[in-house]
């Protein structure tokens, strides 16, 4: 870059920029201190000080319902916390819920992108029915299968009557209303991992399967043999933000069951959202976080050393 | 996505009839529920109720259509989601073309570090700031204004379109901005002038990513933004559901309102958004 400063700086005046804009003419580190700076801004304000504030509230008793200014009470949100069997019955749903639709996801992303790579004369419509579940806001997800699942005028218990089962109370149960949420979840975010893994396939060179068919290996074999171990670096890139997002699962269960019956389908950032919005507890709900950022914090350090390992 | 078969599984399905069932399993997954609710929409409250449920609607209606912007102010919540949606759209892509031109062109000392930096903000659980964020919004009295969700929304996608363009700007040879530097262009001139326009369709990606991370974004609309005039679509569509009685059909219509925005920038730009979701992991 050395070059195209002198350049620069020998060409005739004429020639310039205009003069408001030569202030931006800077040398490499304070052009990178500039243009890095609104990133840099932005981020401090919207997560580095929340973090460290999330911290410090965490530490105190500070309801805005009280109007009384915020009182330090060192851990006693953490032990009162500890005591709850509602945060137990959140943040054991909410691992629930990640334990089965990540690996739901994947299973059904993996099937997804196995069929959508099969050689269709026409592209588009395959393509589309995998971007229009990941484009449908999850909150709309929500509304639309809670609708699905209607006991009574849903398309789910009408293809059961159908088939001769009985419908299901889908809403009425914790049982089946959070295998509703799960099956809605899976759905909703299966497309995407679809569409990573079959960006995946499509760098497999074609010719290590002819070279395993040339030396007699069945498709089973070079499904396990080629495809799953050179699909895995996209699977584990895939698996970890899914992991991460399932973690704050919100929308789909607010929107369909609200958390009921009770709190049996409500997750830790239901929990999280209830103790700041609508009790105003903020000292509670920022220990309650404080647990939902270290779950995802460990997360992300695996994510971390995935990527580095892959380079 | 090339039509280059992949033998591994293709040929076990290659006969015309399977490869026309994957294709119908494929394209009931994605579009039956967004189906669903378009037939409910046309339904009549009758229709709709009777046993057992028809699937196609009988005689088709947009009443209800009228009826969800007479009941509450759909065209509001509509309003609302499109400037925070563009307002933000419009942020991330000034801020991340800026942050990526630097990672992507100036031989930062530090640029493993902010990458590995900017790569673990784009994991980052946005739903545990809520607390913080809310404290901060209602003390700078942001609380129910269009800033208070633009900012944190800028932030969500800050990360992935400043990975996708530093990938892009690494793809336009140097040699095009030098050249117009010689010509008299600023470095910054170069930039907008020079790698943006090249870079287009990447800067065009990265916008409807983050486009569409603000048009489905819930929670904070709903902890930051409760009152009527300033609800996102999302926020309002809930209003709909009265303490007893749940109008599907009306539901419906305002759902279907709000996909289709939606959904015509993805289907006019389907390979760009493909692209644009596959070239990094990016939250789903």
């Amino acid at each position: 870059m050395t070059n195209t400063s002198t350049l620069i700086a020998a060409r005739p005046a004429d020639r310039g920029p205009p003069a408001w804009t030569r202030w931006l003419d800077l040398g490499d580190r304070a052009l990178a201190v500039v243009l890095l700076a609104p990133a840099a801004i932005l981020l401090a304000l919207i997560i580095v000080y929340p973090v460290l504030r999330l911290g410090y509230t965490s530490f105190f008793s500070l309801s805005l319902t009280s109007g009384l200014p915020g009182e330090f009470v060192g851990l006693e949100n953490y032990s009162l916390m500890l005591e709850d069997p509602v945060f137990w019955e959140t943040t054991w749903n909410t691992v629930l819920i990640t334990l089965i639709t990540v690996p739901g996801a994947l299973l059904a992303g993996l099937a997804l992108a196995l069929l959508a790579n099969l050689p269709f004369g026409v592209q588009w419509p395959v393509r589309l029915s995998l971007l229009i579940p990941w484009a449908l806001p999850l909150s709309f997800a929500g509304l639309i299968f809670a609708w699905f699942f209607h006991s009574e005028y849903g398309v789910v218990n009408d293809v059961l009557n159908r088939m001769g089962f009985e419908g299901i109370i889908w809403f009425n149960s914790p049982n089946w209303a959070f295998a509703a949420i799960c099956l809605t979840i899976i759905w909703k975010t299966s497309s995407f991992m679809a569409l990573i893994i079959l960006a995946g396939l499509q760098t497999i060179p074609r010719s290590l399967y002819e070279a395993a068919d040339v030396d007699g290996a069945g498709r089973i074999r070079q499904f396990f043999e080629i495809t799953l171990p050179l699909l895995k670096p996209s699977i584990v890139v895939a698996l970890i933000f899914r992991t991460i997002t399932a973690l704050q699962t919100f929308d789909i269960p607010y929107m369909m069951t609200g958390g009921g019956p009770g709190t049996s389908t409500a997750t830790l950032a239901m929990y999280i959202h209830q103790n700041t919005v609508s009790f105003l507890d903020l000292g509670y709900g920022s220990a309650l976080a404080v647990v939902m950022f270290a779950l995802s914090m460990c997360v992300t350090a695996v994510y971390l050393r995935a990527i580095r390992t892959k380079e | 996505m090339s039509a280059v078969a992949n033998p591994g599984f293709s040929s076990l399905l290659s006969g015309r009839p399977l490869r026309f069932i994957a294709g119908g399993a494929l394209i009931v997954n994605g579009m039956f529920p967004a189906l669903w609710i378009l037939f409910t929409s046309l339904k009549t409250e009758a229709e709709l109720t009777a046993k057992p449920i028809t699937w196609v609607p009988h005689a088709p209606t947009l009443s209800n259509y009228m009826q969800a912007f007479s009941d509450q102010p759909l065209h509001i919540f509509l309003f609302n989601s499109f400037m925070v949606a563009l307002l933000s759209t419009g942020l991330t892509l000034l801020v991340s073309v800026l942050a990526a031109y630097a990672l992507a062109r100036l031989n930062l000392r530090y640029r493993g570090l902010i990458l590995s930096l900017i790569i673990a903000v784009s994991t980052f659980p946005l739903v545990t700031l809520l607390v913080p964020l809310f404290e901060i919004m209602r003390t700078l009295n942001l609380l129910n204004t269009w800033v208070a969700l633009v900012l944190p929304y800028t932030v969500l996608s800050l990360p992935v379109c400043t990975l996708m363009l530093v990938s892009f700007f690494e793809g336009i040879p140097r040699d095009l901005e030098n050249a117009a530097m010689i010509d008299g262009c600023t470095r910054m001139g170069a930039l907008f002038k020079v790698v943006v326009p090249l870079c287009a369709p990447g800067v065009f990606t990265a916008g409807i990513l983050a486009f569409v991370n603000a048009w489905d974004e819930f929670l904070l609309a709903l902890s930051f933004n409760s009152n009527p005039t300033l609800r996102t679509l999302p926020v309002g569509i809930q209003l709909y559901q009265g303490e007893f009685a749940f109008p599907w059909p009306v539901i419906s219509a305002a759902l279907v309102v709000g996909i289709v925005p939606v959904a015509v920038l993805i289907v006019i730009f389907q390979e760009r958004v493909v692209s644009g979701l596959t070239a990094g992991g990016i939250k789903g």
